[in-house]
């Protein structure tokens, strides 16, 4: 890989960085509503509604008074604060709401993945057997099922039916401080959710794994495996899969992308206290520095798995760094 | 080979063990020893900072912590609070500090502290200002507060302008002097420097010990409370994203009481035993707004304000209320738990309440003449035509806060439909909404708005938003009317059978000259378990347990297992709410047949629940079905392969 392939992927990325942080500026502002708006009190005075614009920095003009303060604290890592959660910076609050996000996004991915590679290799690889159809037609139908139709109905059975585990939330309030009991806690608060993101992502993984493993079924290197006798489990295994493995690269860096962004029905059906439920909360209140702070986030997070995917892709395969 | 398998047996029996260690683990995992009350809303609290909540989580939460001046017993009336007496002599109200009484540090509660409380109050009015979002002080504003004295550790006086009792209702909590004294009333608002990140210390029966944003508030027992005390050590408030997954975790036992779930959520559990459903009048409405922008002052927006004139006319607005159908509303939108509305003061403010003195009864024909008399003529086309000769299209607007909203939208799009006046509904966010009513942000472009308000414990806040001078804050009927601003300012110096009188007035000429359009009175649907505690009591009798005036009901639970009477504890438990509250004529019948439990934990499966399960059981064996057939057809093929 040369020095130039890396740089111009870097530069692309800071560019895109730059022109995102623009962009979510005016999103944000275009959005009909304002944040001092969404306060219903009866006892509000003119004086009141403009002291509070004042407050959140709003009666400055948009262009260039709010843009340039947006652009220099922005730079300068001050991410300003909450309005909904009142007086908090930005950063505290997300950092709050990433934790639990990356924690159950992370494990549902690498579960979906490590499932999903290994019902879509044997789906592929044995094409119209049992598993291919069972397997393939249910991660067809969770893939297309939003988290909350799969997430009810393991709280209704799982957690209200046979009370095996809590229906939400990520810890019990006030429970234990000793580390066992709390991690055994957040391992059984984990149990519902990461079942429904898991079940809801692998199908991607799947699909995809088992058209790449069915193009790998027909090539000479395959045929040739078969010619020397070799056990159809290890041709699987040694020369199907790793060159099946290549399309994969891409869609796991796309999707761990996305993983801080969340999963936003997801969290909100089990009350997940992530990112997610965080978005849904400030986009209620008109939260612009927060929505900012979550979207600059996810965007950053996305741009850099695309620049990783960029210079894995460019390792794997020669032909791209031309 | 061999490695690998081994790897692989190796990994499946890690697997199986951890699986193993979470099963087991499905005893509490909390310690058992402190009692927990597990309360649960879909609110989600926003600020610890009694002065930056504007949720009612959020009073909730400031009230477990902090005393109000004066309190409120189980019929929400004036009780012992941070003060535990007071004589009013005129002008003059002598409040006695309870002797005594410590914070939950250990350190004295004196009057000193109620002095710096009512005084961060007090210099925002004089300053012409407010504290944080401007709930709290308008309170001390109301009551006519013109100076605090402390002239010793156990007395407060307070001069007022009038002898009302709004002066017993003030909202203020009692924060500790020892603790924020150094801050004023712009700076007790600026929460950047975290000083009410728990643990926060109060007088009141618990203080907040811990909150984790957009999972729960915990509250652990003040050891120095005055009062009487509750079973539970502990209060936890949990904050949920909506109401099923809420209602499921009532049904798990990881709740005791969950605040605000839906009609049909209610109607399940109010038939199931081992719930108590409690419908409470809540202190608010769901009204139409009618964009009257220009009457009472003339005023026109260019490019903005109502779509027609005739939203200016009064005759034409008591005309629209004849084709309401408001008992339908409460019947098929709310599902029969609520009030048909009528006055602009809830009926749970019962001692200022009237019914109007000529009411509107639903009638379509009615509706259609008093619009044809007041001039407004269909076309040929059976389009109603305004005054100025055009068809009348009304835009409706609502937030998405609400599920009722637009259902109720479409009742009245219906019925205005019958009177020849077509009617665009449009659903949007608080925010949005918020902002298209205000003349001055976006130009005041609607017709109709559907939305809600919910009051205090005395009907000025209510009152207020009819005011000429709420117009470009809180109005969203742009109505102006001097007289109601005269009777207003009357109202604020009036006490007991005058202010009576007044309100009496004020309510019937907003309700005559309808710039709103009440359409009914809310309930809040609450429910608790009864396992766990005992001795919940509705504040006040056709209220709810918790989340009503001070927080009374936290403090009188006690221990449901100790009861000696465990085969009854069901039918002590009414489904309905308690003889106050089946007044409202709407509170339809149970449902006998809606669960299909009778297990002995409760029946944690209930009706629709059991359907969902069904139906996903019923789709996953029809696939199977279909699985198992087509690879029989298939058979063939793959063994041409």
């Amino acid at each position: 890989m040369t020095a130039g392939y890396v740089l111009r992927k870097v530069a692309q990325s800071i560019v895109t960085i730059a022109a995102i942080i623009l962009l979510l500026f005016v999103m944000f502002r275009a959005m009909p509503g304002s944040p001092d708006r969404a306060i219903r009190n009866p006892h509000f005075t003119q004086q009141q509604q403009e002291d509070l614009r004042a407050r959140y920095g709003l009666d400055r003009p948009l262009i260039p008074d709010q843009l340039v303060v947006y652009i220099e604290s922005t730079l300068s890592g001050d991410l300003g604060y909450s309005i909904k959660y009142a007086g908090r910076p930005v950063i505290e609050v997300v950092a709050e709401a990433a934790g639990p996000t990356v924690l159950l996004l992370g494990i549902a991915e690498v579960l979906a993945i490590v499932i999903g590679m290994a019902l879509g290799s044997i789906a592929g690889w044995h094409r119209g057997g049992w598993v291919d159809r069972l397997g393939g037609g249910l991660a067809l139908v969770f893939y297309s099922m939003p988290y909350f139709v799969v997430g009810m109905p393991l709280i209704i059975v799982f957690a209200a039916g046979l009370g095996w585990f809590p229906t939400s939330g990520m810890t019990t309030p006030g429970g234990s401080s000793d580390p066992v009991t709390w991690l055994l806690d957040l391992g059984r608060h984990l149990v519902l959710p990461v079942t429904a993101v898991t079940l809801g992502l692998l199908g991607a993984y799947s699909i995809l794994m088992r058209s790449s493993i069915i193009d790998t079924r027909t090539e000479d290197y395959v045929t040739t495996a078969r010619a020397k006798g070799l056990a159809d489990g290890r041709i699987l295994r040694t020369h199907a899969f790793p060159n099946a493995m290549l399309p994969m690269v891409t869609q796991i860096a796309i999707n761990l992308g996305w993983v801080v962004g969340g999963a936003i029905t997801a969290e909100v059906v089990f009350n997940w206290p992530g990112i997610g439920t965080l978005t849904v909360a400030a986009l209620d209140r008109r939260d612009y520095p927060l929505l900012q702070g979550i979207f600059l986030l996810v965007a950053v997070s996305v741009v850099l798995f695309n620049l990783l995917a960029d210079l894995v892709y460019g390792y794997l395969d020669p032909r791209v760094r031309s | 080979m061999q490695i690998r398998q081994s790897r692989a047996a190796r990994l499946g029996a890690s697997l199986v063990l951890a699986a193993a260690a979470l099963v087991p683990a499905v005893a509490p995992v909390a310690a058992a020893d402190p009692v927990v009350l597990r309360v649960g809303t879909t609110q989600d609290l926003d600020s610890s900072n009694p002065f930056n909540t504007y949720l009612v989580v959020g009073y909730e939460a400031f009230q477990l912590t902090w005393d109000l001046l004066v309190g409120f017993d189980k019929d929400a009336k004036p009780a012992p609070g941070f003060a535990d007496s007071w004589t009013r002599d005129a002008d003059r109200i002598t409040f006695h500090i309870r002797d005594g009484m410590q914070w939950s540090d250990g350190q004295p509660a004196t009057s000193a502290d109620a002095c710096y409380s009512w005084g961060l109050a007090l210099d925002a009015i004089k300053a012409e200002s407010y504290v944080g979002y401007g709930y709290l002080d308008p309170g001390v504003k109301d009551a006519g507060v013109t100076k605090i004295e402390c002239p010793d550790a156990s007395t407060m006086v307070v001069s007022t302008t009038d002898q009302s009792d709004r002066i017993f209702q003030v909202y203020v909590p009692i924060l500790p002097k020892h603790v924020y004294g150094a801050f004023d009333y712009v700076k007790i608002a600026d929460d950047s420097d975290k000083k009410f990140d728990a643990p926060l210390i109060g007088t009141g029966p618990y203080t907040l010990a811990e909150w984790k944003t957009g999972q729960y508030a915990r509250f652990v027992r003040n050891p120095h409370y005055w009062g009487p005390q509750g079973f539970e050590d502990e209060v936890v408030i949990q904050f949920f994203g909506n109401s099923d997954t809420m209602v499921q975790a009532l049904k798990s036992g990881e709740i005791d009481y969950a605040r605000g779930v839906n009609a049909e959520q209610f109607r399940q559990l109010s038939s199931d035993p081992s719930y108590v459903a409690v419908q409470g009048k809540a202190n608010g409405w769901t009204q139409l707004a009618f964009n009257t922008y220009g009457t009472g002052t003339g005023k026109e927006i260019k490019g903005g304000g109502p779509s027609t004139k005739a939203l200016l006319d009064p005759a034409f607005r008591d005309a629209l209320g004849y084709a309401v159908d408001r008992q339908a509303l409460v019947d098929k939108v709310l599902g029969g738990y609520g009030d048909t509305g009528d006055t602009i003061v809830p009926p749970v403010l019962s001692e200022w309440h009237v019914t109007p003195d000529k009411p509107r009864t639903f009638d379509i024909e009615v509706a259609k003449q008093k619009l044809a008399d007041a001039g407004y003529v269909l076309d040929g086309s059976g389009k109603r035509l305004d005054k100025e000769g055009q068809p009348i299209t009304l835009r409706l607007y609502m937030p998405n806060s609400d599920d009722n909203y637009p259902k109720a939208a479409q009742f009245i799009k219906a019925w205005y439909g019958q009177l020849g006046i077509e009617v665009i509904t449009k659903v949007m966010d608080s925010a949005a909404l918020g902002s298209i009513i205000l003349p001055s942000d976006g130009k005041a472009k609607y017709d109709i708005e559907l939305w809600g308000w919910a009051g205090n414990p005395d009907p000025n806040a209510l009152l207020q938003i009819f005011r000429c001078d709420a117009i470009d804050s809180t109005s969203d009927s742009q109505y102006c009317n001097k007289d109601y601003d005269a009777l207003y300012d009357l109202q604020l110096t009036q006490a007991g059978a005058e202010r009576q009188a007044t309100l009496a007035q004020m309510q019937n000429l907003i309700y005559n000259e309808a710039p709103y359009d009440i359409l009914f009175y809310d309930a809040n649907l609450d429910v608790y378990r009864t396992d766990r505690f005992a001795g919940w009591q509705n504040q006040p009798a056709d209220g709810t347990p918790l989340f009503t005036y001070g927080t009374q009901g936290y403090t009188l639970l006690t221990d449901a297992t100790a009861q000696p009477e465990p085969t009854e504890a069901p039918s002590a438990a009414p489904s309905t709410p308690e003889p106050g509250a089946t007044a409202a004529p709407a509170t339809p019948a149970p449902t006998p047949a809606a669960s299909g439990d009778g297990s002995g934990d409760g029946g944690k499966l209930g009706g629709s629940s059991l359907l969902i399960v069904g139906g996903i059981a019923a789709v996953v064996a029809v696939a199977f079905i279909a699985l198992v057939i087509s690879r029989r057809d298939r058979k063939p093929d793959e063994d041409d392969e």
